[in-house]
């Protein structure tokens, strides 16, 4: 009896004691809340984007072996992002100054939104396929993460702006004509050639924010090692 | 006429008479020859070579593999040719050599990370060419990195038990510090000779510490890394230490030492065991019990009651306490003579006088005793009445017997005679108990100077002395001169009619002192 007493005054401590450690955070700096650094924000931001880029690979190494099994499939396949101009190695990504870096990153995570939920609500619906079954819940954690990052992206770009380092001609609103439409994918119901192809260039992109991302941190955040 | 004559192609010919005509055909005969030779000696066109794997060490320059196919017997080059993604045109590989045979080398102007390479190798010799099936492959998927160097062991020897520190160096090529790749380690331990390697992960740090490593083995680690998310590399070169077992050398002298003490302790327990009597006596030394003068303490172990009576009967030589206990919880026993006294005292007590009896009953309270038992005033009370009386001070015994219940046990008792009032009057200290049983008393015919009739016994506490003569009585109305009424005066004993018995009470002789 005195062992499940025991039991409940210890979880009710620890219960009232993660209460108090785990203040709510806020990027505004409202009363009461922890504002985390920079350093904290990148960190975040840096560990969802590998997450995410992570899963993705996984889920197109399983497409690949599921419905392709020969292996180097050969095809010239066009991204939606293809328009988006972005740095192709260290050099030039270093070159490219945190404003443009900045703008190459929102831009590419904002192209990736309605894809992505499309990828997963035409995989959850195609239920014919054993793959979608199992896979479906995937695409489904990679469009909660990416919706995440966008907003990790844009409360840091706030942040760096507030600190003076970004200058303020980075806008995330960008216009209409730079955000590659969609459309290039919603003609019809999406096959598996079509998810193929989505994952493929996903898997592409969310590598390069990861690695944008990292550079930019380093380039902003003084660090001997980064 | 010209004969056809056929010949071998051979080195020696014989000389043939022959026409023009047969000359051209036997050039054209030579030609077949040859070119049949040619081809029982296998030279063709190349085979189709094979294009193995690419790898890129840092994610910013890569190196791609072919196997060639035959050769075709003639000297054979092959030629790599690429296209890419969001280049036009096809290009041919900017460095063959620095990776060594049948591979091509990208350096960093011509490697682009997330594009598409599209690549080719052509095989060709004299006779043809050969190429091979095309290789897509995009610089993010086949990044492994070089092996890290410069592993260090370091065996820290504390007391409890050695552990390993564990040092590298991350590959010279990959570049940390600028964030374009984040290397992960990895470290296997095995021990000995053993094929059972256990790993851990290290995280992004270039050191480790092992603790779970004992002395007196031999320990190789090995190291890997990975970028990203690509492929691990291969293990470093191995690197072995030998942890010495300084501590199994002391092994062998504790447990003799252990084993030398434990056969003491032994030898000490069978020691004392064997002489556990002095042991014990040495450590609980017995307590002295009370001696006392004339009695035998094994006497009275064994039993012998009649002679432990005896012993305590005639106890001539008790020495007198000259200390007065003022306790409460004692009661005392007067012995007087005085019936005024005793009367003058009626309201503070119940009685009733019944001449000179001194026969207890058993049950003391009980009613149908002739002598009633009353409970005692304090002593004070009793210092107030017998104001007129000058008290000796001097205590002494007095001794009566008693029997319990007529029977012939002789159940004796002792009386410290607290003080002495006056010739008649003895107060008696009274011990808790022993209110029962008949008080025995000695009749002696020649009765010593020293002795005092009991008249009465009032009650357990009060015992009232016959007066003997009329010089008693003078000895107390003069007053104060109650010197020469000592006690030593001879008294005639009185002898009560109604007394059933009659008894002295035996008082001990007034010490030098007083």
């Amino acid at each position: 009896m005195e062992k499940v007493l025991f039991a409940v005054l210890t979880l009710v401590y620890l219960e009232l004691s993660m209460r108090v450690v785990s203040a709510p955070i806020c990027s505004y700096g409202q009363a009461g809340c922890h504002v985390p650094s920079l350093a904290d924000l990148f960190e975040r931001v840096i560990q969802q984007s590998s997450r995410m880029h992570s899963v993705s690979s996984d889920l197109h190494s399983d497409f690949e072996q599921y419905f392709f099994p020969r292996k180097n499939l050969i095809g010239k396949r066009k991204c939606h992002t293809y328009d988006i101009l972005t740095p192709e190695d260290k050099e030039n990504a270093q070159r490219l100054g945190r404003e443009q870096l900045t703008e190459v990153i929102v831009r590419l995570l904002q192209a990736w939104g309605e894809p992505l939920s499309e990828l997963y609500q035409s995989m959850s619906q195609d239920q014919n396929q054993d793959f979608n079954l199992y896979s479906s819940n995937k695409a489904l954690e990679i469009s909660d993460i990416l919706h995440e990052l966008k907003d990790g992206v844009t409360i840091i770009t706030e942040k760096m702006k507030l600190l003076g380092v970004l200058s303020n001609t980075v806008g995330y609103n960008s216009p209409e004509s730079l955000v590659p439409s969609s459309a290039f994918y919603t003609q019809g119901d999406l096959d598996s050639m079509d998810h193929h192809d989505l994952l493929y260039c996903f898997r592409r992109d969310s590598n390069k924010a990861k690695n944008y991302l990292r550079i930019l941190k380093c380039t902003t955040l003084p660090e001997p090692d980064c | 006429m010209c004969q056809h004559q056929f010949y071998v192609a051979k080195p020696a010919l014989k000389s043939v008479t022959v026409c023009a005509r047969m000359r051209r055909d036997l050039r054209g005969a030579l030609l077949l020859l040859l070119t049949a030779a040619v081809q029982s000696s296998s030279m063709s066109a190349p085979g189709k070579p094979v294009l193995l794997s690419c790898r890129s060490p840092e994610k910013e320059t890569f190196t791609c593999w072919w196997e060639p196919g035959s050769d075709g017997g003639l000297p054979t080059t092959h030629h790599l040719y690429y296209e890419r993604e969001r280049l036009e045109g096809t290009y041919e590989c900017p460095d063959y050599l620095s990776a060594g045979r049948n591979s091509c080398f990208f350096d960093k102007n011509h490697t682009s990370i997330w594009v598409d390479y599209y690549l080719t190798v052509m095989a060709s010799n004299a006779l043809g060419n050969a190429t091979s099936d095309p290789f897509k492959m995009d610089v993010m998927e086949i990044v492994k990195p070089d092996a890290p160097g410069n592993v260090t062991l370091r065996v820290e020897e504390r007391e409890a038990s050695p552990c390993l520190h564990v040092r590298w160096m991350p590959p010279s090529n990959t570049d940390t510090k600028s964030g374009w790749v984040t290397i992960k380690y990895e470290l296997r331990v095995k021990k000995d000779n053993s094929n059972n390697w256990k790993e851990y992960t290290s995280g992004t740090q270039t050191h480790f510490s092992l603790y779970s490593v004992s002395p007196g083995g031999v320990y190789t680690v090995q190291v890997r890394c990975l970028l990203d998310h690509g492929s691990w590399s291969e293990w470093s070169n191995t690197t072995f230490v030998k942890i010495s077992n300084y501590l199994q050398n002391e092994r062998p002298l504790s447990m003799l030492i252990s084993i030398l003490s434990a056969i003491l302790f032994i030898m000490a327990g069978l020691i004392l065991i064997a002489k556990r009597k002095s042991v014990k006596q040495w450590v609980l030394p017995p307590v002295p019990g009370p001696k006392i003068r004339g009695i035998n303490s094994q006497l009275l172990q064994s039993g012998g009651s009649d002679d432990v009576g005896n012993v305590l009967i005639i106890k001539q030589s008790f020495p007198p306490i000259y200390f007065v206990w003022e306790d409460q919880m004692e009661d005392y026993l007067i012995v007087t003579e005085n019936e005024d006294w005793l009367s003058s005292n009626s309201q503070k007590r119940k009685k009733s006088l019944i001449p000179a009896c001194f026969h207890f009953d058993s049950e003391i309270h009980s009613k149908e005793s002739p002598c009633h038992q009353n409970d005692w005033e304090k002593d004070e009370e009793i210092s107030q009445v017998d104001n007129n009386n000058k008290p000796f001070t001097n205590t002494g015994y007095v001794d009566f017997q008693r029997n319990v219940e007529n029977v012939d046990v002789k159940h004796v008792d002792y009386s410290r005679v607290k003080e002495v009032k006056s010739d008649n009057i003895i107060f008696l200290e009274k011990e808790k108990v022993q209110s029962s049983g008949y008080i025995h008393f000695q009749r002696q015919e020649g009765i010593p100077e020293d002795y005092s009739r009991v008249k009465e016994v009032e009650s357990d506490h009060l015992v009232v002395l016959q007066k003997q003569n009329a010089a008693d009585l003078s000895c107390k109305d003069e007053g104060n001169h109650y010197t020469d009424c000592a006690l030593h005066k001879p008294r005639k004993p009185h002898v009560c009619t109604e007394l059933s018995d009659s008894g002295y009470v035996d008082t001990i002789p007034a010490p030098p002192l007083m």
